[in-house]
């Protein structure tokens, strides 16, 4: 029997193609995903490892709450320079050095523009002369030794073009944009830079001053003397240390660095690209189900005549699944192969240091060929079971046509699955559950098998009333077309299924961004009573300094300032945001629920948002105790809750309240109004030339700021849509695959019609338009799963200030075009074979 | 694709054969053949299955062709109804030359003057007994004419019936509708291929009695491959084929007369 397959396999070769190719695209997701996140980890380990090599022990201030890590590991809270006198005289100690490290330092090109800041962080920090533990190598010219030098990494050297002498302009988020001359280029470790952060080094002074570091050091690293063990060393510190700072050897150091990072990465990329690869395999074993069904009802007689030469069932079973499995194996294969293009594809797209190779881990390409072999020999179970009930008697019988009664059970079974599916998915949106995301993706899992399961139902009616213009404005053609795509409901309905989930997934998508853009433009509008707003490009903190300057400003008034913090309240880590009382309903309005926002001029008085009050049960006049990052816990009162806000959420208090509980000064965002009787753009065009000293720091008036809000949210839809749209390619695929086996399949009608007088341009509208009928009820089918699923999503996340629901009809009718547009591609080899067929073979006598 | 690479004019034909039929061109011929040759593979596997035909097919007439088992009548059927192509020699439908058309040209020829009935009945089972009748109307985008379709209709008998898909009717009913949609657009000619193949013998007859009726008091003209003789018997004139070529005919055959040739080309 196991011939039997091979020679099947090989017979059939072309038309496995398809869906090898299906196969082969989810798993070089799968395996180039593993791949790519290897390969960044163990970039990562090495840039770490070598940049403390020479370090023994690093001392650090605690890791701040809230700050969810990324590359480098968590946020920390800066240790004063008084540590060093501390630490200098321990036993074992060789050399010592103050570091300060920070995002926040801008390098400016040759044409003007910023380097860097969207995406990879751009840092700043001090030269070390202690050239043991100095992470930076010196590649050309020298340290920076005169104020206003600068040593710049090798990496953003190479890519600008910048050499030693030259003069370079930095942009800083503390301190005004100032002139420098690069005394020198210098690798980090063995690396060119932090994987593609940019990193600008000063004389230790002027560091302190553009980086906001007066007497404070991100770190301080020793060298042991020799035979000095750094465990030793380690402990020797940490007991000269006060209660704010810690000590670690530099390889912990390093490791927790390395662990912070690729859980970051496993989070942000790794994950998401997971959950895509899943949804490429789910769409493409729609294809594989297909395919295999065709074949076995192709193979109908071959399989009955096995049977009728004494096969048994099990063994034709086993046949169909080898034949699978090793359709499933070659394509694994292929796809691991693929896999490694893909990652390369994915470093290169996030800018990976050059020299950078490729992690391969055997694991990578076990899963990818596991979940290949494994997919494909599940989705072809069901055609295999199909097969064993081929009668004998069936092989000497004219090969009928397939009976088209859709078992009862089967539509039973579909609208149970597509219920449970349902309810799974309301639960899960409701959080109510523990594993609320696994219920998620489970339940929408099911409303795609229920409405694939049940589509064969809703082949039939969808393709009449679409069929409707195609009969009337494209005659005969048009009439065969719509019968063509009726006369196997299940055949259709499982291609147009896999179309289905893609589209399905793009429109919840849609529908989902298209709510928030509504309801984040309803909140700005809401929220946002200054005529202008102010915020660093890269999300980082500005140096207060802008907003004095604002101040002396007369054509602008009611300049306000918008602290953060990270707070701890009970366990959790949450948001301060502190503000000046005045700037209430001048530039900022809360929309409260009950209380007053006015009640947060009194000290310790804070106003909560509705859903953290609600998740803690919290009432105006209850207290709450606030833990703060390097200072001793506070009682605050709350005296107000307010409805989800657009610029500021969670605690809201009096920069008055916030000053005592932390030990820098920095703006997250400035609000402003146009002074009065100046015009808006008087005032703007003032106060964009006040801040011209700090080019990161930007400012938008409101309708700027919508705009931009709207535009970030479309990036987001456009990223996630051409992701999907992958999905949709492989359900296209679906389609060619489907139309090429029902041309074979229809060779001697398809003879006839052009014996009787239909011309190739006739016989090739017919396949194009059935396989644009199969496109569009795949897409009607998904536009209505897909609205369903975003206006629950939408629904859901209420909380998230999701309170206005949109369905955008524009994208939409767009999707069902460009799903009628894919029918037409679909339709072109399979119609160009279907009006080449010999019309004699079609009634030659058998 | 295989009827382009069967084609090959530099082996025209010049061998020297009875030319009887080919005098009797146009005119009263609503189809004829010119020394048409066809063969089958290259060198030492090829097939002369058409070895210079000259036959006419005169209007208003019921020609059958008989022969042995590959003497060639197929052949000659599908060539000529242009369906396959010569390798030499010419075949006509009216006074148009198949062999200098294109494909669309060809295939709108059949679509206006040629009908066909096959063996196996070759309906499109997607559509139903009626929109079967009237799809060479369809193809062509004409509107079934009411009076012509109602009396094609009405000859098959099919009456209730007609909403059916080929699926639900009888054999019979099925070659039936295959013969009334040959009919309905009253072409130049019919062609059928052992049209009563399939059928049962009162099935075959009243597909007969169909046929007959059609070239009898419609004035249609057709060409019947069949080895049965008690369908030939039903025809005007009988063309004999052997080994590709016409070795004999007569006209007003009978079942006797019929039997004697065949058994004669049977030896």
């Amino acid at each position: 029997m196991f011939k039997v397959s091979i020679r099947s396999l090989l017979s059939h070769k072309l038309r496995l193609l398809l869906t090898t190719l299906a196969i082969v695209i989810g798993v070089s997701s799968v395996a180039g995903t593993f791949i790519f996140i290897d390969t960044i980890n163990s970039t990562f380990t090495r840039i770490f490892q070598a940049a403390n090599a020479g370090v023994a022990v690093t001392v650090r201030g605690h890791e701040l709450h809230g700050d969810s890590g990324g590359i480098g590991g968590r946020g920390r809270q800066a240790i004063p320079r008084s540590l060093v006198t501390t630490i200098k005289p321990v036993p074992g100690v060789r050399g010592i050095a103050g570091v300060l490290f920070r995002d926040g330092a801008t390098m400016i090109g040759r044409d003007g523009k910023q380097i860097g800041g969207n995406g990879p962080p751009t840092f700043g920090g001090n030269w070390i002369n202690d050239s043991e533990i100095s992470p930076y190598h010196i590649r050309s010219g020298g340290p920076p030794t005169q104020a206003t030098d600068v040593v710049v990494d090798a990496g953003t050297a190479t890519s600008h073009n910048f050499s030693v002498g030259q003069q370079i302009s930095i942009a800083f988020t503390v301190a005004p944009e100032q002139r420098f001359t690069i005394s020198g280029i210098a690798g980090f470790g063995t690396s060119d830079n932090l994987a593609g952060a940019t990193i600008a080094l000063f004389r230790e002074d002027t560091a302190e001053r553009v980086l906001d570091g007066k007497n404070k050091y991100d770190e301080i690293d020793v060298s042991a003397q020799g035979g000095v063990s750094d465990i030793g060393l380690r402990d020797r510190i940490a007991s000269t240390l006060p209660s704010y700072a810690e000590a670690a050897t530099g390889q912990q150091a390093a490791q927790a660095a390395e662990q912070s990072t690729e859980s970051t990465i496993s989070t942000f990329i790794g994950t998401p690209l997971l959950v895509f690869a899943f949804i490429f395999l789910f769409v493409g074993s729609f294809l594989i189900v297909n395919t295999f069904n065709i074949l076995v009802a192709q193979r109908t007689r071959e399989l009955a005549l096995l049977r009728a030469v004494g096969a048994t069932r099990r063994q034709v079973l086993t046949s169909v699944l080898v034949e699978a499995s090793l359709t499933g194996l070659v394509a694994s294969l292929l796809g691991v192969l693929l896999g490694l293009v893909v990652a390369s594809g994915l470093n290169s797209l996030i800018k990976a240091p050059p020299g950078t190779t490729l992690s391969l881990q055997p694991r990578s390409f076990i899963i990818g060929i596991v979940v290949g072999v494994v997919v494909t020999v599940l989705a072809a179970t069901f055609p295999a079971r199909r097969a064993t009930r081929v009668a004998p008697v069936a092989a000497l019988r004219e090969a009928l046509p397939e009976t088209q009664a859709l078992p009862r059970r089967r539509n039973v079974s579909g609208a149970a699955v597509f219920v449970l599916g349902c309810i799974a998915t309301g639960v899960g949106l409701s959080g109510a559950a523990p594993a609320t995301l696994q219920l998620l993706g489970a339940g929408v899992l099911g409303i795609f098998f229920g409405v694939a399961l049940l589509a064969p139902l809703l082949v039939s009616p969808i393709a009449a009333v679409l069929g409707w213009p195609v009969r009337r404005f494209r005659g005969v053609s048009g009439l065969l077309a719509r019968e063509n795509a009726r006369r196997n409901p299940r055949r259709t309905a499982l291609t147009s299924a896999a179309l289905m989930i893609g589209l399905a997934l793009v429109t919840s998508v849609a529908v989902l961004t298209a709510s928030f853009k509504a309801s984040a433009d309803a909140a700005i509008e809401g929220a946002l009573r200054g005529d202008f707003i102010v915020f660093s490009q890269t999300g980082a903190e500005f140096s207060p300094a802008a907003a004095q300057i604002l101040r002396r400003d007369t054509k602008v008034t009611n300049v306000t300032e918008l602290r953060t913090s990270t707070i701890l309240i009970g366990s959790a880590s949450l948001g301060m945001v502190a503000i000046d009382p005045s700037a209430l309903n001048t530039t900022l309005a809360f929309d409260m629920t009950s209380g007053d926002e006015g009640s947060i001029a009194t000290r310790n008085t804070a106003i909560v948002d509705k859903a953290e009050a609600s998740a803690r049960g919290l009432a105006v006049g209850d207290m709450v105790t606030v833990g703060f990052p390097a200072s001793p816990d506070v009682r605050m009162r709350i005296g107000g809750i307010y409805k989800q806000n657009a610029i500021a959420q969670g605690y809201i208090v009096s920069i008055a309240t916030l000053a005592p509980n932390v030990s820098t000064t920095r703006d997250d965002v400035m609000l402003a109004n146009a002074a009065p009787g100046v015009s808006l753009s008087d005032a703007e065009s003032a106060l964009k030339a006040d801040l011209a000293a700090f080019p990161l720091v930007g400012a938008m008036n409101r309708a700027e700021y919508r705009t931009f809000v709207g535009s970030q949210i479309d990036d987001f839809l456009n990223l996630i849509t051409g992701l999907l749209f992958l999905a949709v390619f492989i359900a296209v695929l679906g389609i060619v695959n489907t139309l090429a086996l029902s041309v074979l399949e229809r060779t001697r009608e398809i003879g006839l019609i052009r014996a009787l007088g239909m011309t190739r341009g006739q016989t090739r509208s017919m396949v194009r338009w059935e396989s644009v009928l199969i496109a569009l009820i795949g897409a009607v089918l998904g536009l209505a799963v897909g609205v369903g699923l975003g206006l629950a999503l939408s629904n859901a996340l209420h909380d998230l200030g999701i309170d206005h629901v949109a369905v955008p009809g524009g994208n939409l009718i767009f999707y069902a075009f460009v799903a009628g547009i894919f029918g037409v591609l679909a339709a072109i080899f399979p119609a160009i074979r279907a009006s080449r067929l010999n019309v004699l073979n079609a009634i030659a006598s058998e | 694709m295989a009827d382009g690479s069967q084609q090959s004019s530099a082996q025209a034909a010049t061998a020297v054969q009875p030319t009887r039929a080919a005098s009797e061109a146009s005119g009263s011929s609503a189809a004829h053949s010119v020394d048409a040759v066809k063969i089958y593979g290259r060198g030492d596997t090829a097939v002369r299955a058409l070895d210079n035909v000259n036959v006419s097919f005169d209007k208003g007439r019921f020609t059958a062709i008989m022969g042995p088992s590959g003497s060639g009548k197929s052949t000659l059927l599908h060539c000529v109804a242009g369906l396959d192509r010569l390798t030499s020699g010419q075949v006509y439908i009216g006074d148009a030359e198949l062999g200098a058309l294109t494909d669309r040209q060809l295939t709108l020829l059949r679509r206006q003057k040629v009908g066909f009935i096959f063996q196996s009945y070759n309906l499109v089972p997607t559509l139903s007994a009626l929109d079967n009748i009237v799809l060479p109307l369809t193809i062509a985008g004409h509107k079934p004419d009411g009076p012509a379709l109602d009396e094609v209709v009405r000859i098959t008998g099919l009456g209730p019936r007609l909403r059916h898909r080929p699926s639900e009717l009888s054999g019979g009913q099925q070659q039936r509708v295959a013969a009334a949609r040959a009919l309905v657009s009253r072409p130049d000619i019919i062609f059928a291929d052992e049209p009563t193949g399939n059928l049962d013998s009162r099935s075959s007859a009243e597909l007969l009695d169909f046929l007959r009726h059609a070239v009898s008091d419609l004035g249609q003209t057709l060409a019947m491959v069949t080895h049965d003789p008690l369908a030939a018997v039903r025809a005007d004139r009988v063309v004999f084929l052997a080994d590709g070529r016409v070795v004999d005919e007569m006209t007003s055959p009978t079942a006797d007369t019929i039997l004697g040739v065949m058994r004669h080309l049977g030896d």
